[in-house]
């Protein structure tokens, strides 16, 4: 019957797309099986030989997988579960997850932002103390750079382990600026770059790449280093380190959003309202920008072997206007949430990755070799010959930038919160500071007044003085 | 000659309109810098993408979405047909309400559902598993094909319907052998979409499923390196993701053909 | 209607048992979380700061809520995209319907190119529009402006919105299609050949023969389009953030996971995001009233 003919072919793909599917699962669920056990609610839990690790899908973080199975859990017979995520959604589920007390995670990959506020609340666990880092002598905590270790501190107590550290700086081609007739001191001020930009910007080339896309860790990042270093800040502190009056309308804050504004516009990039980090990579690595502000990692890049702007670059300091140093201060960190059960499995695998040997051997097993080492974090790492030798031209100013980052006074006026840089450390600032990030990037945009766009984010901050 | 330049322009359009989609395509087989720089129709290929994504998680990734999309879409089929026939056919008294109450739960939007769904999740211990997944897809595919179905439901010519029920038939019958085949290309064409829903699903997801079970979805974002030139293997990775819902879509087109209610309406 | 009449007599079965597994489980999985919602939504809940524990606070969200004049641009933006997207996508899936409705030449294939770009990830189709066709740098769209000698467009930067609509619509366009092309397929080809055999021509088939029948269709896809429509999150979040392109899924997304983490306050968006739904979808349903026509004859 002509009926049955159309029903069946149907049919008969659903049921071998079944059938399929339950052949797949089923061949996987047994590698489930052997390392995890199951509780008396049915919960998958990480057994004593498992754990359930949340990182960052940053090309650093590679190294992390790759050496994972052959180096850690072979010798230590401890299986490692990576859940492996962009930051946004990281931070969506880690947050969630730490500030439920949940036990999703053993192991979570936080940064200078969250460790201290999730430490002050109670909800990390000190790594400092004695069962962990701070009896460990191989571990050597005095090895880490200081300002790093701050960072991820608060009232002396280490709560995250860096895996890497990133300041940022200048980067810029030799030979583009020297064909304009500039010259880049090692330590310039905002000033004396912004003539350069426009100096060397052309129809070709733009002079500089800055970031302008919306986001507090995106535009946000990199406008925050340039308030501190005109004097502006965010919020005036209380003594009890809460926020205080929003500070957007003051002069310095609008000199500095002008400014940055201005040289976006006048020597930028196009489409600065959409640029980070990946967009100004490729338009350098193009030779679309002469110059690039952002952070010390992309030096890894740019230096690499098989980079199209290999050894024409020179690297200069974070630009500064009143303070000394302006650069900032980023790690990705590992900490282990206070609720979780498993602290010494999960320290076992915090201190291999986070060690001096974890660096080695990054550098020696993997493709990049050691100029593609996870940076930043200890002083070892910068007495190293190899390291110096692979990574020469930009290892010394990296070392600066991060080690005169100064998160506990960034700029010229007592910051709230617990210590920040590009930041402000204080919970209220992932949404203000996106949201007014927003209004600067319309700005630069040109959708936005600057003005307007001053006047919004007041409103926005002073919300969230009101609101706490 | 007018035939001709109709379909003439029908696949113009139709190449324009696909062309985004081949240029994803193109760019798997490109290097970082090729994609992230200028245009370029011509290049050397490479597979060196491919080779980044496909990891171990890919596998694990593809069988947990076949398993949780199908199992899903055939639950919402199977809850779906029913109800529209007892809106459409017989429609119960107060069908219109039944309706609206049907679209009004899609009304809350996601982002305020996923807590008490992850409270509830965690209460009932279905975190990390594929079924809070079908449910939960079921639930919100559900909707949809109930609207859908029901507007095909009533294209059925009622006379056929009723032939039917005089000559003895069961409701289970009068839907397979009378109305199923007339709806045919409706029916595809809410599988298919039901299908496309559930696998490109992201949000439930990745709150839900973090740890275990992930779905394609979560995997394609794991391949975006934020810090690197990441287009190329981010088309790498979609383009395997697309590839079983392009296919579910050529068989569900396969049914759209006209002339299929013909057989049994003469 | 008496209680054992209405259930136990087995037309009552007849009429209502099909129906009920759908519906039953519909309720059971979104009601509880809905009333959950509508629990938080009384309550502050700072969800990232702990020692702030959650408190009841009655309808000071609510209240709260009049006065934010950035919850109110969102609405606005939130009308605006999802209308002209999906009047947008339904005039071009019409377009494409009509065309696909024919017997040519690999139309299986043409089928399924026409499909594909609904097939995408939202997040994909999106980062693939920015970064490959709208940007100003290396996207194609400029390349062939500049090919011509015309300036570079930033589109995503200075028109955010219509970038975002104009990816929305490239993605929906294909689901329109769909309903519609069912819609006409399930045209009886006996009335159509009546139609030419009484000297019709294309033309007045088309307008009073079916674009009659595909009534209920086009008001599905509208329908339809405008729930889903409604609910963009990702398009906005990859192309441009900014107060011209951000719906209120995404300002309820910012005040809750997003960096707000102010659960109490978000819940309380989303209840009156589902009041306001409620009253244009009943409103809607009357002007689509194709929708919910009683069959001839029931």
């Amino acid at each position: 019957m002509k009926k049955q003919k159309v029903k069946n072919p149907f049919f008969l793909v659903v049921a071998v797309l079944t059938i399929f599917s339950l052949l797949a699962a089923s061949c996987t669920s047994d590698d489930g099986d052997e390392t995890s056990t199951t509780d008396d609610e049915g919960n998958v839990v990480a057994s004593d030989k498992e754990i359930n690790v949340a990182i960052v899908g940053n090309g650093a973080m590679d190294s992390i997988e790759d050496l994972t199975p052959e180096f850690f859990t072979e010798e230590t017979g401890i299986k490692v579960n990576y859940t492996v995520l962009e930051e946004q959604n990281l931070r969506e589920v880690v947050t969630r997850d730490v500030s439920a007390e949940g036990d999703q995670f053993d192991v979570v990959m936080i940064g200078p932002y969250e460790a201290p506020q999730f430490g002050t609340d109670g909800l990390l666990t000190d790594l400092s103390a004695e069962e962990f880092a701070g009896g460990d002598e191989d571990y050597n905590l005095d090895d880490l750079i200081d300002p790093v270790r701050e960072a991820l501190s608060a009232d002396g107590k280490l709560y995250a382990a860096p895996f890497y550290a990133e300041s940022s700086f200048v980067m810029y081609r030799e030979d583009l600026l020297e064909a304009a007739g500039q010259e880049m001191p090692d330590a310039p001020t905002w000033d004396e770059v912004a003539a350069i930009a426009r100096a060397v910007d052309s129809d070709d080339v733009a002079g500089i790449c800055l970031r302008g896309k919306p986001g507090w860790g995106d535009l946000g990042a990199s406008f925050t280093t340039v308030l501190n270093t005109f004097g502006g800040t965010w919020w005036e502190a209380n003594e009890d380190g809460s926020i205080g009056e929003a500070q957007v309308d003051q002069p310095e804050f609008k000199e500095a959003l002008e400014f940055y504004v201005d040289l976006v516009n006048d020597a930028g990039q196009d489409d600065a309202a959409t640029s980070s980090f990946p967009e100004c990579k490729s338009l350098y690595e193009a030779g679309e920008v002469a110059m690039w502000y952002d952070a010390t990692v992309a030096a890894g890049f740019l230096e690499a072997a098989d980079s199209p702007v290999a050894g024409k670059n020179g690297f200069a300091q974070a630009p500064i206007k009143v303070t000394d140093s302006s650069g900032w201060l980023w790690s990705w960190a590992l900490a282990i949430p206070e609720a979780n059960e498993n602290k010494e499995t999960a320290w076992e695998y915090i201190s291999w990755v986070t060690s001096s040997e974890y660096i080695e051997l990054a550098a020696t097993e993997l493709d990049g070799g050691w100029a593609a080492a996870p940076p930043g974090t200890r002083k070892s790492l910068y007495e190293n010959e190899e390291y110096l030798a692979a990574a020469e031209t930009f290892a010394a100013k990296t070392l600066e930038s991060i080690s005169s980052a100064d998160p506990d006074n960034p700029g010229t006026t007592p910051r709230p919160g617990v210590g920040g840089v590009q930041f402000v450390s204080v919970p209220e600032f992932q949404d203000v500071g996106t949201r007014c990030s927003q209004e600067f990037s319309d700005a630069i945009a040109g959708t936005t007044s600057v003005d307007d766009a001053l006047a919004n984010c007041q409103e926005i901050a002073s919300e969230a003085t009101a609101e706490q | 000659m007018k035939k001709f330049l109709l379909s003439l322009s029908t696949w113009v359009l139709a190449i324009l309109f696909f062309f985004p989609v081949f240029w994803m395509f193109l760019n798997s087989f490109k290097t970082d810098f090729d994609a992230s720089t200028d245009p370029k129709l011509f290049f050397s290929p490479t597979l060196e993408q491919f080779r980044e994504v496909i990891d171990s998680k890919f596998w694990e990734a593809f069988a947990s979405s076949f398993f949780i999309v199908i199992v899903s879409t055939i639950i919402v089929m199977l809850l779906a047909v029913p109800a529209a026939y007892a809106l459409s056919i017989k429609p119960i008294p107060k069908w219109r309400d039944m309706l609206f109450f049907f679209i009004s739960t899609k009304f809350l939007p996601i982002v305020a559902g996923i807590l008490p769904i992850y409270i509830l999740a965690d209460a009932l211990s279905l975190l990390n598993s594929r079924t809070v997944l079908i449910i939960l897809y079921t639930a919100m595919n559900l909707p949809l094909a109930v609207w859908m179905l029901n507007s095909f439901f009533r294209e059925v010519p009622k006379e056929l319907i009723e032939a039917a029920r005089i000559d003895g038939a069961s409701i289970r019958s009068q839907i397979t052998s009378v109305i199923l085949p007339i709806v045919a290309p409706g029916l595809a064409a809410t599988a298919l979409l039901c299908f496309i829903f559930a696998w490109n699903e992201f949000f439930f997801a990745l709150q839900l499923n973090v740890n275990d079970y992930q779905t394609v979805p979560i995997w394609v974002k794991g391949a975006v390196d934020e810090r690197g030139n990441f287009i190329a293997e981010l088309s790498a990775a979609s383009t395997l993701a697309t590839m079983p819902v392009i296919i579910a879509g050529w068989f569900a087109q396969k049914k759209m053909i006209r002339g299929l209610s013909m057989g049994a309406i003469k | 209607m008496k209680f054992k009449e209405k259930w136990l007599s087995s037309d009552g079965w007849y009429r209502r048992g099909p129906i009920l597994p759908a519906f039953i489980f519909l309720l059971v999985v979104t009601q509880i979380p809905f009333l959950f919602s509508i629990y938080y939504s009384l309550t502050s809940w700072k969800a990232n700061q702990v020692r702030i524990p959650r408190e009841f606070i009655g309808i000071q969200n609510y209240i709260d809520l009049f006065d934010d004049r950035f919850f109110k641009s969102a609405a606005w933006i939130s009308i605006t995209m999802t209308v002209s997207a999906v009047l947008l996508s339904i005039l071009l899936g019409i377009i494409f319907a009509l065309l696909l409705d024919r017997k040519f030449f690999g139309q299986g294939i043409v089928r399924t190119l026409i499909i594909t770009p609904f097939l995408v990830m939202p997040v994909v189709a999106a980062l693939v529009w920015k970064n490959q066709f709208l940007g100003a740098n290396f996207g194609i769209l400029n390349w062939l402006l500049e090919l011509f000698g015309f300036d570079t467009i930033e589109f995503a930067s200075k028109q955010p919105f219509w970038s975002i609509v104009a990816v929305l619509v490239w993605q929906w366009t294909p689901f329109m299609m769909l309903i519609i092309l069912a819609g006409l397929q399930s045209q009886s080809d006996s009335v159509l050949e009546a139609a030419k055999v009484d000297g019709a021509n294309k033309r007045s088939t088309f307008f009073q023969i079916t674009l009659p029948h595909l009534r209920p269709y086009l008001e599905l896809g509208v329908l339809l389009g405008v729930i889903y429509l409604s609910q963009v999150f990702d398009h906005i979040s990859v192309i441009r953030v900014s107060s011209k392109s951000k719906n209120v899924p995404y300002y309820v997304f910012e005040r809750s996971i997003g960096g707000g983490w102010e659960f109490g306050q978000a819940s309380a968006y989303s209840i009156v995001v589902v009041i306001a739904s409620i009253i244009i979808a009943t409103f809607g349903l009357r002007v689509l009233s194709g929708l919910i026509a009683d069959n001839e004859g029931a």
